[in-house]
């Protein structure tokens, strides 16, 4: 429950029970935790379908892969910003324990996504054997712990929570 | 409408993110494309494929022909517009009586959108289509010079409503069109300007919905017995699976009494141009080989075809040089993969071949074959975009190629025209079919 102390507001920091505030938000909600689902989904969705070409050469599923990497790609640059935003905007964000790990983590996994994205646009094999495939596994590694981690950072440390 | 609208508004998206990259990329590793002219003659250098994370596509924005512009010629040549203002005119065929058909032909369209790549692709070369290409094609037009002074006295429309047509064959009076997906047979008798007939199918071939090659060159045999018709791949190297490649990147022999038809030689990219060699009487063609891997791979080839061959498309190139992109491999094919005769340098894009066997033009000339190099996309520094001559001893290219006709493009590389077909007319002029700069030239000898 957010009051304000003062008539500019000085205070909202301290009233929301000492809870991280995100700054980018629509209607008091955070954008960052709606987005990264997307190239969540996408990148672990692009490791099966890179999977499902290795095994079967079947080109169908390269072109699933392409579709999806560039989309992961694209909404991972979306939510990318609105959490650089937040994670700029407010030291209390940055002094959370699990915050430069997440932030680093991810756009590491962003940009090996981006150089993914390119070896998928070679034609047939070789847009997923082998440097595609290895790229999409190491990028859904590097997201199981820069997941956990976010997911931390508002489960645990109530970032962007509204109590 | 919306979702198409969206798809396309995420390609737009797609497409900032993926130059921006490709840019850094490009930088990093473009540099120089090395001299093409150690892969021009049978022994072409053949350099380690490069896997690219973007391809470099470098195509040349149309700028037209300017007033007097033309393309400039060899010494001991002239040149000429035989006919401005056609309509992205491809091929060309001279009738018994001298009259030229021009076969003016646009891409079918429709190619499904099977990938992000192929949304930027078409984005990128939709900035480089002809210029003043808003009028009605897929005709054939009719041009007569009865007397042989370059400049047409006579303009007809000679067929209509093709269906992005490229190969002409007259065998008697049935005269033969092939469209995109069907080869189409018309009555036509001497001195005629305009077949009103409705044709008869003869034989269908490989058309859409992907029809990425989709010129058919034609060709009748000497006794007028049976067609050949040139079948290009449906991909760069069978990215569409191999399924889409079923009866494609080979060159059909047709009955032409019955229409039934079988694979004459196979793993042919694109094959186009098919003529006759003078001399031994063998089939020739022009090649365009694969791209994206490297500045200089794959060479694009002139070759003799022989029956039952097969020159490695999609699985090998230049014999047993394994693409790594196709999967599954072949190795049964791969093995009889058979080289062809003289490279053209890679990316140059042969389109058009002519014999010539006229004797107006100067003595060098005479046994040897012209090439239309449509030009490239594929490398950094362009190559084609002229025609060239490849002299002929014996029925076999006997030295280097020379180049005929060229400065298609301008002084900032960018496009005045770019050719594609060639043809001989009854004078024993080359012509030439400019479908950038919707021209048709006409080289005679100097002084003529």
């Amino acid at each position: 429950m957010a009051v304000c102390l003062d008539e500019n507001c000085e205070g909202w920091r301290i009233m929301v029970g000492n809870n991280p505030r995100s700054t980018a938000r629509i209607a008091g909600h955070p954008i960052h935790p709606m987005l990264v689902p997307f190239p969540i989904a996408c990148f672990v969705g692009t490791l099966l379908t890179d999977l499902a070409y290795w095994r079967t050469a079947e080109m169908m599923w390269a072109d699933f892969s392409a579709w999806l990497v560039t989309v992961g790609v694209i909404m991972g640059c979306l939510a990318a910003i609105a959490g650089l935003i937040d994670f700029l905007a407010n030291p209390l964000i940055r002094a959370q324990p699990p915050a430069w790990p997440h932030v680093l983590g991810n756009l590491l996994a962003l940009a090996l996504s981006i150089i993914n994205m390119l070896v998928h646009t070679r034609d047939a094999w070789t847009s997923i054997v082998p440097t595609g495939l290895i790229l999409s596994a190491v990028v859904v590694l590097i997201l199981i712990f820069t997941g956990w981690l976010g997911w931390s950072m508002v489960y645990r440390h109530h970032v962007g929570v509204a109590d | 409408m919306r979702v198409e609208s969206s798809i396309r508004q995420t390609g737009r998206i797609a497409v900032s993110v993926l130059i921006g990259t490709a840019a850094i990329t490009l930088a990093a590793c473009s540099g120089n494309d090395p001299d093409p002219g150690r892969q021009i003659g049978p022994n072409p250098n053949l350099p380690e494929p490069i896997q690219y994370f973007f391809p470099p596509m470098h195509l040349a924005s149309v700028v037209g022909w300017k007033n007097d512009e033309k393309p400039t010629v060899a010494q001991g040549l002239q040149i000429q517009a035989f006919a401005h203002g056609l309509q992205h005119p491809r091929s060309l065929y001279v009738l018994p009586n001298g009259d030229v058909l021009v076969v003016e032909s646009k891409a079918p369209g429709g190619e499904p959108i099977k990938r992000p790549k192929d949304l930027v692709m078409g984005w990128i070369e939709s900035w480089v289509t002809s210029g003043g290409d808003s009028g009605p094609s897929n005709r054939v037009t009719l041009l007569r010079d009865a007397d042989g002074d370059g400049k047409p006295e006579l303009t007809s429309v000679f067929l209509d409503h093709l269906r992005s047509p490229f190969g002409v064959a007259l065998v008697g009076s049935d005269l033969y069109v092939a469209n995109t997906d069907s080869i189409v047979r018309y009555p036509y008798n001497t001195g005629e300007t305009k077949i009103t007939a409705p044709g008869t199918p003869l034989t269908a071939l490989p058309g859409g919905p992907i029809d990425h090659h989709w010129t058919k060159s034609l060709v009748a045999s000497p006794d007028g017995s049976l067609l050949y018709v040139g079948v290009g791949s449906n991909s760069n190297v069978a990215e569409n699976g191999i399924e889409a490649e079923k009866n494609r990147a080979a060159i059909w022999q047709v009955d032409r009494a019955t229409g039934r038809s079988r694979i004459f030689a196979g793993g042919l990219r694109n094959p186009n141009g098919l003529s006759w060699e003078p001399q031994t009487g063998a089939l020739w063609a022009v090649i365009n080989e694969r791209d994206e891997l490297g500045p200089n791979l794959v060479p694009d080839y002139l070759t003799s075809v022989k029956d039952g061959g097969f020159y490695g498309w999609p699985y090998s190139y230049y014999g047993q040089h394994l693409d790594p992109r196709v999967m599954p491999q072949r190795p049964d094919l791969v093995a009889k993969a058979i080289v062809p005769d003289y490279a053209l340098s890679s990316h140059v894009a042969p389109l058009g071949l002519a014999f010539y066997t006229a004797n107006s033009l100067p003595e060098a000339y005479r046994g040897g074959a012209f090439v239309g190099e449509h030009g490239s996309w594929n490398r950094t520094r362009f190559n084609g975009y002229k025609v060239v001559f490849v002299p002929f001893s014996g029925g076999h290219p006997s030295g280097v190629a020379t180049d005929v006709v060229t400065d298609f493009l301008d002084k900032d590389n960018k496009a005045r025209g770019r050719p594609v077909s060639l043809a001989v007319d009854k004078t024993g002029a080359l012509l030439i079919a400019d479908d950038v700069g919707n021209t048709v030239w006409r080289v005679t000898s100097a002084g003529q």
